[in-house]
């Protein structure tokens, strides 16, 4: 299962903002948003499409506009080259009948982002072995 | 000229329905029995383009797809800009059918997707007698949770929201191509009129306590992809076993769009149910045969 730590994240801010779509799609996306992997949750600053800084040190420092918290259970599928029904979007995961993953906050930044959002999130299937993450030097 | 070319051919057809002409566009490839194809809710005809075009569909059936007013082509009623546009299983089970009377149909195929598939319950309910079987796509008694105001908010590009709002439905097997091709087919309904339509796909269609109403006289064909999240397979056996005469078909592979988003794969699970479509069509000539009548 992916860890999704700190270097996990890192891996998945480079596979965004090396996606040449992003800057096209993701022009007005500006806004900080918090994702919850189960207990490890982080606040991803977006600018403009790019990933500017990721952080775990939640505070009062880091207000966030929306949250999308899931168990890593649900996002270790979500994250799969080939997502299993139920888990290949943050729509199924969210819809009532499934509830594995919680919206909260200002949902309408989340609607006006959401081609971008759901761009982005899907970049996490692309995120490399586990062996080349971990040579990264973590930036979270 | 060596253009390519398709069947389809287009056409405009005015539809009487409570006081008034609706002026409806549909389009049609093919001979044989009438096979009137209901688009998704917010989208048009275009969904259904691939099978027009198949020869082994239209070769015998007269496939014919209409864009319900608002949707497409065809123009909403005059007033509607002050309108609240919420589409009622009342107004659409009776516009199919008065669709159908405007083009001389006998007895056609109903078949439907999502909230065209939620409506062949409430067309076996009133209509058996015209019908002569319904293929309910990615249908169930009941799917709420899809009435939801973000979809038309003037601070929301509402093609964007629509259209994504429904990606994840289709399966990350089904070709790229096709998926966005879906996807910019959502992006292109009028305001607020994707939400409209899930007025009855979420709400108005509660079907729960009218499962055993239907007298089973209707051959209904409920063809469900496991990756449709709105109604899932489980949904859709639910609702089977309940109604009379319906059968269960569930696709691998595939989401809540199969006429669109991977029509291939669609095409393996509902030739075996045109093929039982036809046979019926022969039996009662063949039986005839036998008696000399």
């Amino acid at each position: 299962m992916a860890e999704f730590d700190t270097q996990w994240m890192n891996a998945w801010q480079d596979e965004v903002n090396n996606d040449p779509t992003l800057p096209l799609i993701g022009k007005y996306f500006t806004t900080d948003f918090l994702l919850g992997f189960g207990d490890k949750e982080y606040v991803v600053s977006v600018r403009r499409g790019r990933v500017e800084r990721v952080t775990n040190n939640l505070g009062i420092e880091t207000p966030w506009s929306f949250a999308l918290r899931a168990p890593s259970e649900s996002w270790d599928k979500f994250t799969q080259k080939v997502p299993p029904p139920m888990y290949n979007d943050v729509f199924a995961m969210a819809h009532p009948l499934h509830g594995s993953l919680q919206i909260d906050g200002d949902v309408k930044v989340l609607w006006q982002n959401i081609r971008a959002l759901t761009w982005m999130l899907a970049r996490m299937r692309e995120i490399p072995d586990r062996a080349v993450v971990e040579e990264r030097a973590t930036r979270v | 000229m060596n253009a390519v070319r398709e069947p389809i051919v287009g056409g405009y057809v005015y539809v009487p329905y409570e006081g008034y002409e609706y002026r409806v566009f549909y389009e049609e490839a093919g001979q044989g029995i009438p096979l009137v194809c209901l688009h998704t809710a917010g989208t048009d005809s275009r969904e259904w383009r691939h099978q027009l075009c198949d020869p082994e569909i239209n070769q015998n059936f007269r496939v014919i797809a209409f864009d319900m007013p608002r949707h497409g082509k065809s123009i909403p009623p005059v007033g509607f800009e002050k309108e609240d546009y919420r589409l009622t299983a009342k107004f659409y089970s009776e516009f199919i059918m008065a669709f159908c009377d405007a083009l001389g149909l006998e007895n056609p195929v109903i078949m439907g997707s999502s909230m065209g598939g939620n409506i062949c319950l409430h067309l076996a309910l009133n209509f058996e007698e015209k019908l002569r079987a319904l293929i309910a796509v990615e249908a169930c008694d009941y799917s709420p949770g899809w009435y939801i105001s973000w979809l038309h908010h003037p601070h929301v590009h509402g093609g964007e929201a629509c259209a994504q709002s429904v990606f994840g439905l289709m399966a990350p097997q089904s070709p790229e191509d096709y998926r966005w091709e879906t996807w910019w087919y959502y992006s292109q309904g009028g305001p607020g009129i994707f939400k409209g339509d899930l007025y009855f796909y979420s709400v108005d269609h509660d079907f729960r306590e009218m499962n055993d109403q239907i007298s089973g006289n209707v051959p209904i064909y409920m063809i469900t992809g496991v990756y449709d999240f709105a109604c899932t397979p489980e949904m859709t056996e639910e609702t089977a076993r309940k109604v009379k005469g319906s059968e269960a078909i569930i696709m691998e592979e595939i989401g809540h769009f199969p006429m669109s988003e991977n029509p291939e794969v669609y095409k393996e699970y509902l030739m075996p149910v045109l093929e039982k479509i036809l046979a019926a069509d022969r039996e009662p000539a063949k039986a005839s045969a036998e008696t000399g009548a």
